[in-house]
Parts: C-alpha cells; structure tokens; sequence
C-alpha cells in the first residue's frame, strides 16, 4: 500500500468513527428526548449519511490496498456478513418458535453484532495469512 | 506452491521491507507470500521475477502434491 492507500485507509477509519460519533447519539436522542416526527425523522437520517460516506471511504481504501490486504478485508467481510446472516436467521426462527429476547437481539443490538462479527472476521483473517 | 524469494533476496542483499517497496506491496504482504501463506497474482509475480531480473518459474514452483495432481489423468 502506497501513502494514498494509508490516506485512504485512515479516512475510512476516521469516517467510522465520525459515524459511531452520530449513530451512538442519535440513538440516545431518540430513546430519551421526545421530538416532532420531522426533526426525529432527520436526526435518524444524519447517522445514514455518515455510515454511507463511510463505505465509499472504505471501498476507496479497499481498492487501493495491496492483494494480500484486500483477501483478508475480503474474508473479513464475508465471515461477518455470514456471521450477521445466521444469527438474523436463527432469532427470525427462533421468534416463530415464541422465543425471543428484545433486550439483547432487538435491531439496535444487531449493528452492534454485526460490527463484532466482522472484528472476528479481521482478526480470523490477519492470522491466517500473517498479516 | 514453494518459492525462492528468500534466496532471490539474499542474493540481492535485499530486506523484505526493501522488495516490498520496489513491488508496491506492504512488508507484511510480502512476509505472507514468502511464507507460502497467500498466492500471488500473476501481476506481482511478474512484477517480481522482473526485479530479481528472472523468471516466474524459478521464483514459484509446484510443490510434490501439487504436480502429482496436474500429472493425474483421473484430475482432468
């Protein structure tokens, strides 16, 4: 990876965090403070934006990493998406069944899981391939 | 798939971190392909045999099992 690949890289890390610095507010906003729909309305799309912005700055950096990088994003990815797909299938089964926990799989939790099943994914990877 | 890259390297007096910069990949790219652990495109393999000034045959080769499988008429 080049110094624009690093560029890159840090501007998809840093638009993370600027999304996590929306998403984890706006989620408090919603849950505590009672607004008119259209200003909740708005305060839900902020957090979207961020996290849309993000994956752009994420597929530039994908693009510009080397092959071996690019493989181990690549299985993150898929581990994590496969990870999130499962567990998404198992709670829809689970809940025609009766059983369900909203505390812990409600759809807030599950941007959560699905975040860490990508981490596992990352962390899979890198050790695979040494990285 | 075995390779020469450490002797290759050797002969050059060459770092990992010194090839890694004249293929464009990162070091720790590069200790992975000289481990075996990832397969190289043909693009930085050629990338590759090119600044040792060789070949892509002499830099990669088949390992036993390997060759085994394409000589195996059962396998094609």
């Amino acid at each position: 990876m080049g110094q624009s690949g690093k560029t890159a890289g840090k501007q998809s890390v840093i638009f993370a965090l600027i999304h996590a610095g929306t998403y984890l507010p706006a989620t408090w906003l919603l849950k505590h403070r009672a607004f008119d729909q259209p200003v909740s309305v708005i305060i839900a799309i902020v957090p979207i934006i961020t996290f849309s912005v993000f994956i752009l700055k994420y597929i530039k950096a994908f693009s510009e990493m080397d092959e071996v990088k690019q493989r181990v994003q690549l299985e993150a990815v898929v581990i994590g998406f496969s990870l999130t797909v499962m567990l998404m299938m198992l709670l829809f089964l689970l809940g025609l069944c009766d059983v369900s926990n909203p505390d812990l799989f409600g759809f807030g939790n599950m941007v959560g899981y699905c975040w860490a099943f990508y981490f596992i994914g990352w962390f899979i990877s890198k050790k695979k391939y040494g990285v | 798939m075995k390779n020469t890259i450490k002797v290759e390297r050797a002969k050059k007096d060459w770092t990992q971190a010194d090839l890694a910069k004249h293929i464009g990949i990162s070091r720790q790219g590069l200790n992975s392909i000289e481990t075996g652990k990832f397969i190289p495109s043909t693009l930085l393999a050629l990338r590759m045999a090119k600044v040792f000034n060789t070949t892509v045959e002499v830099l990669f080769q088949l390992d036993e099992t390997e060759d085994l499988l394409t000589m195996d008429p059962e396998n094609n």
